[in-house]
């Protein structure tokens, strides 16, 4: 084993890592294998057709999908959403009982044990990247045991979202130091199962990452801008116009 | 005795007994909802496992490390228990068969490895430490930070049957983390 350098203190780690996605909309075909990749890796419900009637479906990431021109010269768009982990998030100051909060790594955590279910977060996001739990979530027998064991089952009565897998970061993260960790060595599950890409992850704080260099993209936008959240989320789209 | 004395010796002798019961069970239920039940009446005692495997025969008399059983302690999550397999290392048929213990007992708890056509057959040990659901936790980074098994779960290499003698809830676990400047962010137990 190489030698072990002793891993960084908390206060060192305060300032290594910023976590942060940028989606290219360009290259999204809306296959929805990144809504299937997190529903399995973060043990999301499974939702049956009467969930989405309600419009209580549980997806951490879902694709929105609007049409661009008239038919027969009409384009399908798509736009995966997600908790864009605002640095001006509506939701966080909302909580009465601190369950949502802004961490040092740049994420928007949720404390599923902390939570007491008033809602108040979900009311106030733009993305409509929140969902409650109204009902104990059931897995059917034999989906049981895929469940992930590193992430936890939410119970009934608590918010849930999007953690950007921190339980992959923790894992590639822990007792290391940062410049040990090369850009693009773990990803979370979505961005993994992208087949065209679309979606990159990385550390905004290394100026050398893929997700920082793409800040500076001429397709960039932040999804609902003009709300001043602040999305640490980018994406990228050439402007459509008709026909192009 | 009249009524009137009776009335003065009883309702104080009343009063004071429901204090008394009030005051223990709280007692009970505060210690161990804040930390881990009092030891006493057996409460702290660890679970009557279904082999009595003695850790002192193991690791204070055969000198085994704790690794060589549990052996993710250092690289993964969970500390993870031996599969019989592995004891069948040592206690396979014509090997260490619990002859040479003091107890007479061991050969019968041995024998318990085996079902009855003779194929070695799981054990179904009882947890003795555990975090609820909410909480990740991970031996790894202790380890490798040099905090020792004792440390956390008391001098296992000299227990006859294994107890949890430090209570590991949240303050536990905070206080430490804190005072060796190891992160304190919700995020790092709870997702
Ligand atoms: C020969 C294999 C072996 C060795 C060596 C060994 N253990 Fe164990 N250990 C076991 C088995 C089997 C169990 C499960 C039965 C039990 O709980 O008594 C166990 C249980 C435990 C538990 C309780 C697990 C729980 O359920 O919470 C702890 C803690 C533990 N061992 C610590 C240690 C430490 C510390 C050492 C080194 C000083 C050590 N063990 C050495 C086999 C071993
Ligand atoms: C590295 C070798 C080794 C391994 C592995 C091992 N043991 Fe042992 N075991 C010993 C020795 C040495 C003794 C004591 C000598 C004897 O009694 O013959 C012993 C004694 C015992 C006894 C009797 C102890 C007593 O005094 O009552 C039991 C029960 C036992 N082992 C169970 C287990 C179980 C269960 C496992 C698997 C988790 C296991 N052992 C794994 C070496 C081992
Ligand atoms: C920082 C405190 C701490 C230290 C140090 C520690 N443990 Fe643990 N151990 C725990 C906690 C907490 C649990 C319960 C874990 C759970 O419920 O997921 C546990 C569970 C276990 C278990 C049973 C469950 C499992 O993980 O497989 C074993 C066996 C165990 N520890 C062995 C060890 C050994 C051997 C060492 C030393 C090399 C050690 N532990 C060091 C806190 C500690
Ligand atoms: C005796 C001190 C001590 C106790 C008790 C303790 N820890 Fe730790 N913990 C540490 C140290 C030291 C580290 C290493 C920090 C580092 O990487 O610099 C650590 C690291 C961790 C990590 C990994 C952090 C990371 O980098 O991702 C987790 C998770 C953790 N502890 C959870 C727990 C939980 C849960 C408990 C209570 C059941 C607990 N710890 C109790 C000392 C302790
Ligand atoms: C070092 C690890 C660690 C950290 C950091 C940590 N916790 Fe905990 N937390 C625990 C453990 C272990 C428990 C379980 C205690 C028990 O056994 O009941 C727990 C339990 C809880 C519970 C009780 C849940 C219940 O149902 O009883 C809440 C609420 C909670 N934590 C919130 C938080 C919040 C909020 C933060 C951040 C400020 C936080 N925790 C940080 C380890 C941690």
């Amino acid at each position: 084993m190489a030698t072990q350098t002793k891993p960084q203190s908390a206060t060192d780690r305060s300032t290594a890592f910023k976590w942060s996605m940028v989606i290219d909309l360009d290259r999204c075909t809306g296959c929805e294998a990144c809504v299937v990749a997190c529903q399995s890796e973060n043990n999301v419900p499974i939702n049956e057709e009467s969930a989405f009637i309600e419009g209580r479906a549980f997806e951490w990431i879902r694709l929105e999908r609007y049409w661009e021109g008239e038919w027969p010269d009409i384009k399908a768009r798509f736009i995966p959403v997600l908790c864009q982990h605002c640095e001006n998030a509506p939701c966080e100051p909302v909580c009465p009982v601190y369950a949502t909060y802004h961490n040092n790594e740049g994420l928007n955590v949720q404390v599923y044990n902390r939570c007491v279910g008033t809602r108040y977060c979900g009311a106030n996001c733009p993305y409509h990247a929140r969902q409650f739990n109204f009902w104990e979530p059931v897995w059917p027998e034999d989906l049981r045991h895929q469940l992930n064991p590193d992430v936890t089952v939410r119970t009934r009565g608590v918010m849930e979202k999007c953690s950007m897998c921190i339980q992959r970061i923790r894992r590639a993260t822990r007792s290391k130091t940062p410049s040990d960790i090369p850009d693009g060595a773990f990803n979370p599950a979505c961005v993994q199962a992208c087949p065209t890409s679309a979606m990159t992850f990385g550390n905004l704080n290394n100026p050398e990452s893929k997700v920082s260099k793409l800040q500076n993209d001429e397709r960039r936008y932040h999804m609902f801008e003009h709300l001043g959240t602040a999305p640490t989320t980018l994406y990228l789209k050439q402007v459509d116009t008709h026909g192009a | 005795m009249n009524n009137n004395t009776l009335i003065k010796v009883m309702v104080p002798a009343i009063g004071l007994s429901v204090a008394l019961v009030v005051a223990v069970v709280g007692y009970f239920v505060l210690q161990s909802w804040w930390s881990s039940p009092p030891a006493v009446l057996g409460f702290g005692d660890g679970p009557t496992q279904p082999i009595a495997f003695p850790h002192t025969t193991h690791v204070t008399d055969a000198g085994i490390d704790c690794q060589f059983c549990h052996r993710k302690v250092t690289t993964d999550e969970a500390a993870t228990i031996p599969a019989v397999a592995q004891c069948l290392f040592c206690h396979d048929f014509g090997k260490i068969d619990g002859t040479k213990s003091t107890s007479d007992t061991a050969a019968a708890e041995l024998a318990k490895l085996f079902d009855d056509s003779g194929e070695p057959q799981p054990v179904n040990w009882i947890r003795v430490h555990r975090v609820p659901d909410h909480v990740q936790f991970v031996h790894a980074p202790h380890i490798q930070n040099g905090v020792s098994c004792t440390t956390c779960h008391g001098d296992v290499a000299s227990m006859q049957v294994v107890e949890q003698v430090r209570n590991l809830k949240m303050r536990d676990c905070v206080d430490c983390h804190r005072d060796n400047n190891a992160p304190t962010d919700c995020a790092t137990c709870h997702y």
